[in-house]
């Protein structure tokens, strides 16, 4: 196990942030943690990481104590947090110098490091330019680049795509996805995009602090999400058919969706009831509805 | 040796920060020559009536303008330096003020960079930072003292610069102390406003101590900006006064040149009107004695709070 967390605990006055918090990121996986905001995910990352002591538990990374051995933890753990925390007014390069200087990274050893972070993250063009003046995908870019710079065995993704577009989105995942696969590097993710915990290896789902679900996407979606069919047509008829057989429909503009309880049923419907079936779709349950089920929260509303 | 270079790192990392903001650097800069351009506008002249009223009473006739004018461009430079080592020192520590706002801090805790190494390199940074802005307004200032009247020796230039020096560390350290609590830009203005209104008045450098009732004098000798000034003023105006007395001042008017305008500061005792009547002068090297000691005193407080913080912290 690479982080193994037992029985966190973090209050900030009054308010548990992390509550009785435990869970483990095997070596080489991708994990998503996933929460609202204010759920106490960015509290852990900040134990996990240095910048906050915890009150009670125990989190080993690497096999560390943070609180025993800081200097050997923070050289294998790599942060990208939600907003780019440079130094806005120096170029890209300078920023890359200066916290590359903190892991005792100097001289030749740093240009090294550089021309391979370039090779990665198409940097050439950016470097001599202030970060100010870098457009959000390029920030990100330098982000990522910061927090590899001395190569870390876990990398820790606060939001890293939030404000960016789909484009930029699918870029910076191609990047983290290619480093991931070629250097076997543990990924722990933070993501508002249930799209992106999707493609994990475990999620964990967080509220109030507490750990309310974990497991595979898969695991999590066969226990919590349903499947949906919608109707596009004849969505009368159909309200008629299915209302009476307790399915609990919701009606948009264009269309009407019922919950499925299980997408065996869907034959069965079609064989009986061929007429409400002439223009419709399954949709297979996602992430987002594992969350909305477990927290009663939707994510992209909070 | 690998801590010290990071150490070197983060100093060089934090003057970048500060002079490639550039709005930042220019007001730093430009306030102590604003304030110089204001004092020679407007006190330059009340200045040069005192000097001649004293003259006066000793029977004194300078002929020389120059004297006159250099001996007023000392006292009022002497001044703004004093007070700019301090305003100018709050001021350039932002860096260390937006690195907690910006979140900048909280990256580098994610480093193996010890906490202390980090706070020190705010201090040297910020130490370099204002002495580079303090010898530019120096510059400007012996430029003026140049076209008005040069009677400096090159042994007190160079006490100027120790001066400058010692002024900028306490400056430095008090900052450090003083923004270590801080973590809003609000805080920051908050702070530069009320030290950079305040600061003038009670290290005597707006006004002479002499004009000051005896009770506030005598408090105000207590601070060790005080002393921070009164070096200066020794160091600015004792070779324009070595010159009256060449031309013909008596050393009783040359004392109470030095009385009136603070550079014999002076504990308890009067001033009746010309000189002190009683008290204790406080001589120079007692200045730097209670400079230095203040800065050691901030030096201690500011390792305290690097340490307990480190302690929170970790």
């Amino acid at each position: 196990m690479i982080i193994e967390i037992e029985n966190l605990k973090k209050s900030f006055k009054e308010v548990k942030a992390v509550d009785d918090l435990s869970f483990s990121v095997k070596e080489g996986e991708l994990f998503a943690f996933l929460g609202v905001n204010g759920a106490g995910k960015s509290t852990t990352i900040n134990i996990i990481s240095g910048i906050l002591k915890r009150d009670g538990g125990k989190v080993l990374v690497c096999g560390e104590d943070i609180s025993v051995a800081p200097e050997k933890v923070k050289n294998k753990i790599g942060v990208v947090f939600q907003n780019s925390v440079l130094d806005k007014r120096l170029s890209a390069y300078d920023n890359l110098k200066s916290r590359a200087a903190m892991y005792g990274i100097f001289g030749e050893k740093f240009s090294l490091r550089l021309k391979e972070l370039n090779d990665l993250l198409d940097l050439n063009d950016i470097l001599k330019r202030p970060l100010v003046k870098l457009s959000g995908g390029q920030k990100r870019r330098i982000d990522i680049a910061r927090a590899l710079i001395h190569e870390p065995e876990l990398l820790i993704l606060d939001e890293p795509t939030t404000g960016l577009d789909p484009k930029t989105r699918q870029v910076v995942w191609n990047v983290i996805e290619k480093y991931r696969k070629e250097r076997g590097l543990t990924v722990l993710l933070t993501t508002h995009y249930m799209e992106e915990s999707a493609v994990a290896d475990n999620v964990v789902i967080i509220d109030g602090g507490k750990k309310v679900a974990a497991g595979t996407p898969h695991e999590l979606k066969k226990k919590y999400a349903s499947d949906f069919i919608r109707f596009y047509n004849n969505l009368d008829k159909a309200e008629k058919v299915l209302t009476p057989l307790g399915y609990e429909l919701r009606r948009e503009r264009d269309f009407m969706e019922a919950e499925l309880k299980g997408t065996d049923v869907i034959a069965g419907l079609i064989k009986k009831f061929p007429e409400i079936f002439d223009d419709f779709e399954v949709l297979k349950g996602n992430m987002d509805n594992v969350f909305l089920k477990v927290t009663g929260k939707d994510i992209r509303e909070v | 040796m690998t801590e010290f270079k990071k150490l070197g790192a983060l100093v060089s990392r934090n003057i970048k920060c500060y002079f490639k903001d550039k709005f930042l650097f220019f007001v730093s800069l430009i306030t102590p020559l604003i304030l110089l351009v204001l004092y020679v506008t407007f006190l330059r002249g009340v200045y040069l009536d005192s000097f001649n009223g004293i003259f006066k009473a000793y029977g004194f006739e300078l002929k020389d303008n120059r004297i006159l004018e250099g001996l007023a461009g000392s006292w009022l430079l002497s001044s703004i330096l004093a007070v700019s080592s301090v305003t100018v020192a709050i001021c350039s520590n932002s860096v260390m003020v937006n690195d907690k706002i910006e979140n900048s801090l909280n990256d580098f805790l994610t480093t193996p960079v010890k906490g202390t190494t980090l706070s020190i390199s705010y201090f040297i940074a910020n130490f370099i930072v204002t002495l580079l802005v303090m010898l530019a307004v120096l510059a400007v200032g012996f430029i003026y003292l140049a076209a008005v009247g040069w009677y400096l020796t090159f042994s007190s230039v160079c006490m100027i610069l120790l001066d400058i020096i010692c002024s900028v560390l306490f400056g430095t350290l008090l900052a450090g102390v003083v923004e270590s609590f801080i973590s809003s830009q609000g805080g920051v203005s908050a702070v530069s406003t009320l030290v950079s209104s305040m600061y003038g008045f009670i290290c005597g450098a707006y006004m002479p101590l002499s004009q000051f009732a005896d009770g506030m004098r005598n408090v105000i000798c207590c601070l060790p900006g005080t002393h921070g000034v009164g070096i200066l003023r020794n160091h600015f105006m004792n070779d324009y006064v070595d010159k009256l007395m060449s031309l013909g001042l008596s050393q009783s008017g040359a004392n109470s040149l030095k009385d009136g305008f603070d550079c014999n500061l002076t504990f308890g005792g009067k001033f009746n009107q010309i000189a002190y009547e009683g008290g204790t002068q406080i001589p120079v090297w007692a200045m730097y004695v209670i400079l230095l000691g203040a800065c050691a005193l901030l030096l201690a407080a500011y390792i305290s709070i690097v340490f307990v913080k480190n302690k929170r912290k970790s």
